[in-house]
């Protein structure tokens, strides 16, 4: 039987995939195509890039629904196809997916901002997530990732509406700006109450992705670690995208000095580890070798 | 009210995001026939101005940003008709040309960056979001605008960037406008490496940019 991954992570820690959109660029997606659409209309590239991760170490990948919403779908007319574009993101990653190994159902912001700052509801905002949900329950997720929040209202939306509609595990992460006072969201939201709250909503898991580096992200960890008790979840950015004389994007932290805070976010107190904006199978595969020195990669 | 009394008050209500008093100062001001340029020098701009400061500070977040846009968008709604009526133009700024490049649909961060631009006394025009690089120049063109800002959130739109720098040089128009870059994957080396005027990492940052490029204080 395959140990959930909730108690996996009690044994050791968890490794989860990087960047999706650089790798699917990498592949050809072009500029204002939405990486959703791939789950239809390239699906051999997606399951690929869901291969390279666990080819590199990963337990977890993340399916390729980041701006799966219907909200934020809306933005290309693709609304109508939320739950197909789901569905296909659940199925690629799962049949990528060997024997033991994990899929994470991702759910990005929707872009909309709640009132009074802007136009959403909560009610538009749990509806958006609960039809995303639907599409990634049916297609097989493991567990929901609600990822790169940046309104703890939002993040607490998401997790009603997904709750709504199933009973698999939710992982919340939120993405935390760095300020002499502590780390806050967008908003204002502080990474503790963030915790906090999340878990009183029901999370399964809480933690910090994107716009933070590593070094950042440890001290991130730690303030999160104190308002809960749920596991932290920790994907940094490997630094600034940088554009090579040949029009190739890279970015500006090397990989070594990337990896070399990976023993400090365990020790911290995250016990799911992963990549954001910057990051591709290499990092993954550096990052397992430091998790998990013994085993062969 | 004297105008000792009533500046700072214009400035609290900045800093509060009240826009119901933002906009009742505003209107007390006129009948008391104070020099409006002044007042909008003195009594709201420096409100905007601590606003920034408490942001870069991390004591105020994007709603206290918001509410405080909207408090000064307020003012100026008040103040604006009286300088039509007398044909002068509060916009001291200048013109300036926003919106986000083609093919990048991301808008939060280019609205807040309109919003404060416009709060801190320039006439903003917001192209929106996926604004084809034509459309940019066009607009520049018919307003007489000083400054284009681009933003890009991805790192394949942001070479977009590059391409309007690129456009303009082409139609000989590159020295007639100052552009300005910003949004999650440019940075200061990025604006340097692609020829743009200067680069800001958030709205409160464009807004000194775009000052200092029209030669304000």
């Amino acid at each position: 039987m395959i140990v959930p991954l909730l108690d996996l992570v009690r044994t050791r820690t968890v490794l989860f995939d990087g960047a999706m959109g650089t790798e699917l660029m990498a592949r050809g997606l072009g500029p204002g195509v939405p990486p959703e659409l791939w789950n239809a209309e390239k699906p051999d590239a997606v399951r690929e890039v869901h291969a390279a991760y666990f080819e590199a170490g990963s337990d977890v990948v993340s399916t390729n629904s980041f701006g799966g919403t219907p909200l934020k779908l809306a933005a290309h007319g693709l609304e109508g196809r939320a739950f197909e574009l789901n569905l296909a993101a659940a199925r690629l990653a799962r049949a990528a997916a060997p024997a033991g190994r994990y899929v994470a159902g991702s759910m990005g912001p929707t872009g909309k901002f709640l009132k009074p700052q802007g136009p959403a509801t909560e009610a538009d905002l749990v509806a958006a997530y609960a039809e995303q949900a639907r599409g990634l329950a049916e297609g097989g997720v493991d567990i929901f990732l609600i990822e790169t929040q940046y309104d703890l209202r939002e993040a607490l939306a998401a997790v009603r509406g997904v709750r709504g509609v199933s009973p698999i595990p939710v992982f919340v992460t939120l993405t935390f700006n760095s300020f002499p006072r502590g780390y806050f969201t967008l908003m204002g939201d502080p990474a503790a109450r963030s915790a906090a709250d999340l878990e009183k909503a029901g999370a399964a898991a809480v933690g910090a992705n994107c716009t933070l580096s590593p070094e950042q992200m440890v001290g991130c960890v730690r303030a999160l670690r104190t308002a809960t008790s749920l596991p932290v979840i920790a994907q940094a950015n490997a630094g600034q995208p940088v554009v090579g004389a040949d029009g190739t994007i890279g970015y500006s932290q090397t990989l070594e000095d990337y990896v070399r805070f990976v023993p400090e976010l365990v020790k911290a107190g995250a016990g799911f580890v992963g990549g954001c904006c910057g990051t591709n199978p290499a990092t993954i595969r550096a990052m397992a070798r430091i998790i998990r020195p013994k085993e062969k990669p | 009210m004297t105008k000792n009394e009533i500046y700072p008050k214009m400035s609290e209500a900045i800093v509060a995001g009240d826009r119901d008093a933002a906009r009742a100062l505003a209107g007390e001001a006129i009948r008391a026939g104070l020099d409006l340029l002044e007042v909008i020098e003195q009594g709201y701009v420096p409100g905007i101005q601590k606003v920034g400061d408490l942001w870069e500070r991390g004591d105020y977040f994007l709603p206290e940003l918001i509410s405080s846009a909207e408090a000064m968008k307020a003012a100026m709604a008040v103040l604006d008709p009286e300088f039509n009526r007398k044909g002068l133009g509060a916009r001291m700024g200048g013109k300036v040309v926003i919106g986000t490049v083609e093919g990048d649909i991301h808008d939060i961060g280019k609205n807040l960056v309109a919003s404060m631009l416009q709060a801190g006394g320039f006439e903003v025009f917001d192209l929106g979001a996926d604004v084809k690089l034509e459309r940019f120049i066009e607009k520049a063109e018919a307003v007489g605008a000083g400054i284009i800002c681009l933003s890009a959130l991805l790192t394949t739109t942001m070479m977009n960037q590059r391409r309007l720098i690129a456009l303009l040089r082409d139609r000989g128009l590159r020295d007639k406008y100052k552009v300005l870059v910003g949004g999650a994957p440019a940075s200061r080396k990025w604006a340097e490496e692609i020829g743009a005027d200067g680069y800001a990492e958030n709205a409160v940052a464009a807004v000194k940019l775009a000052k200092s490029l029209a030669g304000r204080p």
